[in-house]
């Protein structure tokens, strides 16, 4: 079990390394720093004098040890476009993605996981088929679709609900729920097929064939078994908290960053861009490893020494 | 194979075995992907206007109102139709085009790690392990913000979409191949690495990939589609579903059909791959997740 750990804990700062490494050279690659922060037509000294004061002047490996370093001090550079530090800018957004994401991640789960267990359940039936049927549309309608068809609706028809911004509670009814209903038709439908694949196997017979009822084989055998595979998805729901919503801020003028992001990108602000890229890498990376050490203590094969997916 | 059937006849009996298998929506998607596809194809024949031609005396014209505006008109009196159509040549061309970048790319790096095993293997591991920690429209953006938009960047950016998945299918799968007799047998016969896992691996595992692919490439017009409506990916004067969609938003109050005329076709379209893509891995391969 500790060398599992170990695995993964090498495993994801592995990972970490290489998103700071690919920051630093697609950074590098995007051109001469000096040249675009002081513009073309910089007088060479001037040009000279910055690349000193900045490390510019040093060997690439230097400059890229210097990157490491600094990004451990938490220095992230200063936005291009107001002069603070890009990773202030960054956490000043992050409550408010929080306050649509993680209602939406509530939504996704009371509505997914039950419907997913249930339709397994009771396959074949017209509740399961709808499910199915949900979960293709919840994949096949993209996110701008949805929020634009709800604004149609409740927004522009009905009057009943605001198309935008952030003022009161109202304001973000529309964005959860676009958010919420296509997650919650794709954790439904594999939270389906994860039921489905345990109770095909001959332990649930066993366990219906000595004679305990079907809610306790349920209960006891087919969901601590099912739970596995869906502990890894709403992993990765949990890791694009911060990620998940750029199309839907974008939408509804929702001040996240989401729409931080889309704008940096748009004028270029790589200071802000590269924070959130290393924001996003770290809380999923970190999800990650909490899913890999969850696995351990849902799977007791997995604390008796065998490895992940054998 | 014609050789195994020498006589005409032969093929039909599968023929007509397969279609009563396939239920309706599905043949109903392939019908859709068909139409796509040849709309994708004739986009110039069958414009009935140049997508950027403005029409300043027919603008905001609603749907099915006049005959030679059959979608209606945007602000700028451009026909809705004819930029529909272009907008359905651009995005199908870019799904193509990073649909079979990634596929190559990912078969081909699978091989290498399943070759050469040891340090190659796991680099390629730990790529798909990067790929996997970064959201790709993150990864997409901040590539955008680095380096600017063009189309052959769009593509060839969209092209590292799924590629992971392939490497894995494609490594796992040429593991098993290399340890069966046939793959043994013609490498005892002196053929080249490349020859073996070109000849004779890939067509046996070609339809795991085809399989994965319509898996992938509804996902990358959603994708181009949330890219272009964010304006970061296509750009204007160019046209695609998605940036359509994005114009369309501006008029959602006054002439909604701008938006709601794309975005019908890209959902249709993705459900129809999607239905299509289900069906294939139901008969090809169950095992693929």
């Amino acid at each position: 079990m500790i060398r599992y750990i170990l695995t993964r804990l090498f495993r994801a700062m592995i990972t970490i390394a290489l998103v700071v490494t690919f920051a630093f050279v697609v950074l590098r690659l995007s051109g001469d720093p000096a040249v675009i922060i002081l513009g073309p037509e910089a007088p060479p000294d001037a040009i000279a004098a910055f690349r000193k004061a900045w490390g510019l002047d040093q060997p690439v490996w230097v400059q890229y040890l210097d990157y490491f370093a600094a990004i451990f001090r938490g220095d992230l550079g200063i936005s291009m476009r107001d002069g603070r530090p890009a990773i202030d800018l960054v956490m000043e957004r992050i409550p408010a993605t929080l306050a649509l994401t993680l209602p939406a991640l509530m939504l996704k789960l009371a509505l997914g996981v039950p419907a997913g267990v249930y339709a397994a359940l009771h396959q074949g039936t017209a509740f399961d088929r709808s499910v199915m049927i949900g979960a293709v549309f919840g994949f096949a309608i993209p996110s701008f679709v949805l929020a634009l068809v709800l604004v149609l609706i409740f927004a522009v028809t009905l009057g009943w609900l605001p198309s935008g911004g952030r003022d009161t509670i109202w304001h973000a009814i529309l964005p959860v729920l676009t958010l919420g209903a296509g997650g919650a038709a794709a954790l439904a439908r594999f939270t389906r097929s994860a039921m489905l694949e345990v109770l095909g196997r001959p332990y649930i017979r066993t366990a219906s064939a000595k004679g305990l009822p079907w809610a306790a084989v349920v209960r006891g055998h087919a969901l601590p078994n099912a739970a596995i595979p869906t502990v890894t998805l709403i992993g990765f729901l949990v890791g694009s908290l911060i990620a998940g919503a750029v199309v839907v801020e974008s939408v509804f003028s929702w001040p996240g960053v989401g729409r931080l992001l889309v704008v940096a990108v748009a004028n270029r602000d790589l200071a802000v861009v590269q924070c959130i890229l290393l924001l996003v890498a770290a809380t999923m990376v970190t999800s990650n490893l909490i899913v890999d050490f969850l696995y351990g203590a849902l799977d007791p094969r997995l604390r008796h020494g065998a490895t992940a997916g054998a | 194979m014609t050789d195994i059937y020498p006589t005409a006849a032969a093929p039909a009996p599968a023929r007509k075995r397969l279609l009563p298998q396939m239920p309706w929506y599905v043949a109903l998607g392939m019908g859709w992907i068909g139409t796509m596809i040849l709309v994708a194809l004739l986009s110039e024949l069958i414009t009935p206007f140049s997508f950027t031609a403005m029409d300043l005396k027919y603008r905001l014209v609603g749907p099915f109102q006049t005959l030679t505006h059959p979608l209606g008109t945007d602000e700028l009196g451009r026909d809705v139709l004819s930029r529909l159509i272009v907008s359905i040549r651009v995005s199908l061309l870019i799904a193509f085009g990073a649909t079979i970048i990634s596929a190559v790319l990912g078969t081909t790096l699978g091989f290498l790690a399943a070759h050469f095993r040891g340090l190659v293997e796991q680099a390629v591991l730990m790529l798909a392990d990067f790929q996997a920690a970064l959201p790709f429209l993150i990864l997409a953006l901040s590539v955008l913000a680095f380096f600017g938009n063009s189309l052959p960047l769009l593509i060839g950016l969209m092209g590292l979409y799924g590629w992971e998945r392939y490497a894995r299918i494609a490594r796992g799968l040429a593991i098993s191949a290399s340890a069966q007799g046939y793959a043994t047998a013609i490498t005892q016969l002196g053929a080249q690495p490349t020859r073996v896992y070109l000849r004779h691996i890939l067509p046996n595992i070609a339809s795991t990939l085809i399989v994965s692919m319509t898996l992938v490439f509804p996902e990358v017009i959603l994708l181009e589609s949330g890219l272009s409506f964010l304006g970061l990916g296509v750009q204007p004067p160019m046209t695609s579903l998605g940036n359509m969609v994005g114009y369309g938003r501006e008029y959602i109050t006054r002439a909604a059909w701008i938006m709601l005329a794309p975005s019908t076709v890209i959902v249709l379209t993705t459900l129809a791959v999607s239905l299509v893509g289900d069906w294939l891995r139901d008969k090809l391969d169950p095992t693929l997740g």
